[in-house]
């Protein structure tokens, strides 16, 4: 059952990885030339960013309720034996991330309000600014879940 | 209300940085035992408190939004929405320092 959870969690993470780099690519200021190549950054920058901010709420809240579940196996599991091997820095590591997740979970009201409400060219650096936080939590939380999950196997034996 | 939600979202941020630094986690979890408890208990093996903090910041800082009055709320300054959670992140990531130095 904790592995099935796990690979959801995972899925989900992906999902929410995907849409959340789609959005802070978007609202880069620097806007590509009309004349320019059509490069695979741009397209993938050429996104309808509004469309986004639903599925991101909903997918952090849904990716963070995953990873509340899990947590208690690794409470009891991985981070004694981080802490038999003097790994304070993977502790650390998730440390930051369950504060990073936690504060995201408080930043979705705001900024499922900025994107809902198309208030105008005065809150475009607002929306622009939580969304590269929420991208910065989530690129944090899947790069270190990864790892932890896989760091017996990346620690030399 | 779009004010009073902002505000939620920048007290969060705020009363959760508070609440894991002075340990004001509403509940306690415990997985051994796969025990809630109010208080602390140390012979129920290890603890997560994390379940906790998010519970205080969110019950107070919807207390703090619903407290201040519709109007004040409303003439935000929207910038306040990422500066003071981005502030949050800074004081977290200097407190969380201490895993790295030896």
């Amino acid at each position: 059952m904790i592995v099935v959870l796990l690979i959801l969690h995972g899925l989900l993470a992906v999902a929410l990885l995907g849409a959340i780099t789609h959005q802070a690519l978007s609202v880069m200021t620097i806007a590509p030339a009309a004349n320019s190549r059509w490069t695979f950054i741009n397209r993938f920058r050429g996104v309808d960013a509004t469309a986004y901010a639903t599925p991101i709420v909903v997918l952090f809240a849904v990716t963070a309720i995953g990873g509340a579940l899990l947590y208690p196996q690794y409470r009891i599991d991985v981070r004694p034996a981080l802490e038999d091997t003097q790994n304070s820095a993977a502790n650390g590591v998730f440390e930051i991330k369950e504060h990073l997740v936690a504060i995201g979970l408080g930043l979705l009201p705001a900024y499922w309000l900025f994107w809902r409400k198309r208030l105008g060219p005065e809150t475009a650096a607002t929306r622009r600014y939580l969304t590269w936080l929420l991208a910065f939590f989530v690129w944090w939380s899947f790069i270190v879940g990864h790892v932890l999950n896989d760091i017996r196997g990346l620690l030399p034996s | 209300m779009t004010g009073r939600l902002t505000i939620f979202s920048i007290m969060f941020g705020v009363i959760y940085l508070a609440a894991f630094y002075y340990d004001l986690a509403l509940f306690r979890y415990y997985p051994e035992v796969g025990q809630f408890h109010f208080l602390r208990n140390d012979n129920l093996g290890v603890v997560i408190l994390w379940y906790g903090w998010i519970a205080t910041s969110a019950l107070a800082s919807a207390a703090i939004a619903f407290a201040v009055p519709k109007q004040m709320a409303e003439r935000l300054w929207p910038g306040w929405a990422w500066i003071i959670p981005a502030a949050v992140v800074v004081g977290m990531l200097i407190y969380e320092r201490r895993w790295f130095v030896s």
